[in-house]
């Protein structure tokens, strides 16, 4: 990736080219060499791991061996019925909490960033601040709120006669969407707010005096405007929802056997891994990756879509 | 304009492929921290055999002070690392895949066969065969997987009954002494106070306990096969006996562990616990308020003519693969298990109850024990301890088992399900992972 040499048309005259390649070479060089070794190595072991698969004999009390067998642990994995329902569930998960989540965050930075806000240096905080809370801190947290013994909500409702199964097994999946939605819509109002923010103020100054109201402004200048931001951040919330572990992982001891041991992609690599079994757990996470990647190219191939004309 | 898009959209996959890769191999854990395995010079007789022993166990580190100063032939050091099941064994396991292992390392009987499953453990047979003598009988059974010895054992876990004694006596109810009787305590006690229940759920290795004590074992060997049994007939008597008293909402919900669970046993919402002698220092240290209340008694039977008991957890020396001077690593773990001075340090510090038999008229096992009234608690155990059922077996690959019996668990208890169908699908998803592995599994 010489970006220096192909990027740039060759300028007629200039001597120093050799030696700025050279430089560019240097400053490149302990990026790609930080990369390769963090980033691109990890992966590489990764794919070339699942590869193979475990081989033992007998009562299995010697050390197992590695056989190479390209597509055994990626056949087993398709064949899992549990792998294949917890895809199956963050799919469902994605669909519906990231649209509810960036609505939540676009209609949030908009009350915000209108003329009219008050106190809007406040309301950014606040609803900033679950970000600031760890992922599974706040999962702790509202394993108190939701739990059958210590709920409060549920001992408020009691006198009603109301008791909501928040860990019940139709209802886990929303719960911890809620507190997924908790901690991030504020991290992506922020964004979408600092877009809001570049808006030149001719255009919004323009349409004022062309009699646009306020709605009309949100609706055609403003939310086209930062459609780009808006984007970022749901690319950002898929990657996010492929990689669900820590709050279903901190629900799953009091949730009642609702959240079982895979009941994310990634969980489900974890009891691989933890029964040391390390090829195959290479192998889902292999194939969570590429289809992470294949969504959210889709995603930016579809709403890149109208933007080309 | 085309190529700068198409240059994005791959970046942006290449982006997102990355993150949930990393993201996913950022828990196998980074490479011990290397300790070069220490050669052993046989050229010289006079130089100390070196090695380095991991553990996590309160007290460790002063046996480890001890042995060393009590001989000059082996020199120990001890380095403290995570507890097993929070990294520990990984750390172990991945060391030895390395060839960087230390020379010992505290593991857990349950886990013990998994680890001579993985290649993990080095047969110190033909060193430790003049101590076996010594040992109690199922915890020698423990460190031996296959006909050879891989370690020494530490401490077991022999179980009881610890109950609410308060709670009993203002209930006019008698402490049970068999499992007919516990559960007619337990229709008695939610008469008497709908909000009391008798016990809670119990999950993998403290389920595991009721079934050895049952003489309903989960895995054995016949032959050059392993024969899977979590879902026998005596497993399903077990299950029975407490999926009955989930359907008589006679167990409580808080899971075990869980601060729910400690606030029952304080608050006497939780009547008994049938659990481990290592449970005293758990009930002590989390469920203070239930102080002066409890005490402890025989775990209820089966049958009363023939008493039997369970064990649950308990750990070994082990000696890990790759070790270079294993006679001496023998050395110090037998010393580790059978040192009086040494071993009444471990129970203060971490509560062990001694493996070897000799040991188990220490003083500090006649201590009586202010938060249970004054009761000399391990007079308990020690009449149990001899009652523990000899013949367990753990599995070749135990994480997986308990995780996929625990899925199954969590939901029976909780009400949506059977404990009858969780052996059965820990039974089918043990036996389909060896199999797959090519072990060879007896039908």
């Amino acid at each position: 990736m010489s970006v220096a040499s192909t990027a740039r048309p060759r300028k007629p005259g200039a001597k120093t080219n050799g030696r700025q390649g050279r430089t560019a070479a240097l400053l490149l060089a302990p990026f790609v060499v930080i990369f390769a070794a963090m980033y691109l190595a990890p992966l590489g072991f990764a794919v070339y791991r699942s590869l193979f698969v475990l081989k033992r004999d007998g009562l299995g009390l010697t050390a197992p061996t590695l056989a190479f067998d390209p597509m055994a642990n990626y056949l087993k994995a398709f064949a899992d019925p549990v792998f294949i329902e917890s895809l199956g569930r963050v799919l469902l998960f994605g669909v519906v909490q990231v649209p509810v989540m960036l609505g939540l965050s676009t209609g949030l930075a908009l009350l915000i960033d209108s003329r009219s806000a008050r106190a809007k240096g406040f309301f950014r905080l606040t609803s900033f601040l679950p970000y600031a809370v760890p992922g599974v801190i706040a999962a702790l947290m509202w394993s108190f709120l939701y739990s059958g013994t210590s709920s409060p909500i549920n001992a408020l409702l009691e006198p009603l006669g109301i008791e909501i199964p928040f860990l019940g097994e139709d209802m886990v999946l929303w719960s911890v969407a809620n507190i997924v939605t908790w901690g991030w819509t504020g991290y992506n109002m922020i964004i979408i707010y600092a877009a809001l923010q570049s808006i030149p103020g001719e255009i919004l100054e323009a349409a004022k005096i062309d009699g646009a109201s306020a709605w009309r402004i949100a609706w055609n200048i403003k939310i086209p405007m930062v459609r780009p931001a808006i984007i970022l951040t749901a690319v950002f919330s898929i990657i996010g929802t492929a990689q669900l572990y820590n709050e279903p992982k901190v629900l799953q001891s009091v949730s009642g056997g609702s959240i079982d041991s895979a009941f994310t992609p990634i969980m489900a690599a974890q009891v691989a891994t933890a029964a040391q079994n390390y090829p195959y757990a290479a192998a889902m996470s292999v194939i969570l990756a590429v289809l992470v990647g294949i969504l959210s190219i889709t995603f930016f191939k579809l709403t890149n879509r109208g933007s080309d004309a | 304009m085309k190529s700068f898009k198409r240059w994005g959209l791959a970046a942006a996959g290449t982006l997102a492929a990355t993150l949930a890769l990393t993201a996913c191999g950022g828990s196998s854990g980074a490479p011990a921290a290397s300790t070069p395995a220490p050669a052993a010079s046989s050229s010289e007789a006079a130089k100390p055999a070196e090695l380095t022993f991991w553990g996590w166990a309160p007290g460790y580190a002063d046996s480890v002070k001890a042995f060393n100063a009590s001989q000059s032939d082996v020199v120990v050091k001890y380095e403290e690392i995570q507890p097993g099941s929070r990294g520990g064994y990984e750390k172990m396991l991945n060391a030895v895949q390395a060839g960087n292992a230390a020379c010992l390392g505290q593991v857990g009987y349950e886990t013990l066969t998994s680890f001579a499953a993985q290649g993990a453990l080095e047969d110190v047979t033909q060193y430790a065969t003049a101590n076996q003598g010594e040992y109690v009988e199922f915890a020698w059974n423990s460190v031996t997987v296959g006909g050879k010895v891989f370690g020494a054992p530490v401490d077991t876990g022999p179980m009881a009954m610890y109950y609410n004694k308060a709670l009993f006596e203002k209930h006019k109810i008698a402490v049970p002494t068999t499992w007919d009787e516990y559960k007619v305590a337990a229709e008695k006690l939610k008469a008497a106070d709908p909000k009391v229940k008798i016990s809670s759920p119990y999950a993998n290795y403290d389920y595991a306990g009721m079934s050895w004590q049952a003489g309903a074992p989960w895995f054995g060997i016949e032959g050059d096969s392993w024969k899977v049994s979590i879902d026998s007939a005596e497993n399903n008597k077990v299950a029975e006996y407490w999926q009955s008293l989930v359907d008589a909402g006679t167990i409580a919900k808080a899971p075990m562990y869980d601060p729910a669970w400690f606030k029952g046993l304080g608050d006497g919402s939780i009547a008994t616990l049938v659990g481990a002698v290592w449970q005293a220092g758990v009930i002590k240290g989390d469920a203070a308020d239930g102080a002066g209340k409890w005490a402890v008694a025989p775990m209820p039977q089966w049958d009363a003519a023939s008493p039997k008991v369970g064990n649950v957890g308990g750990s070994a020396t082990a000696v890990l693969k790759g070790c270079e001077t294993p006679e001496a690593a023998w050395k110090f773990a037998n010393f580790l298990s059978t040192d009086a001075d040494s071993y009444g340090n471990l129970i203060e510090k971490a509560a062990l109850y001694p493996a070897v038999k000799a040991l188990l008229d220490l003083p500090q096992l006649t201590k009586a024990d202010e938060y249970f009234a004054g009761q000399k608690i391990f007079d308990v155990f020690k009449e149990e301890a001899l009652k523990v059922n000899t013949d367990w077996t753990w599995g070749p690959n135990m994480p997986l088992t308990t995780t996929k019996l625990d899925d199954g668990l969590n939901k029976a208890w909780a009400g949506n399900g059977k404990l009858a169908e969780a052996l059965v699908e820990a039974n089918t998803a043990t036996v389909e992972n060896m199999k797959s592995q090519g072990i060879n599994v007896a039908d």
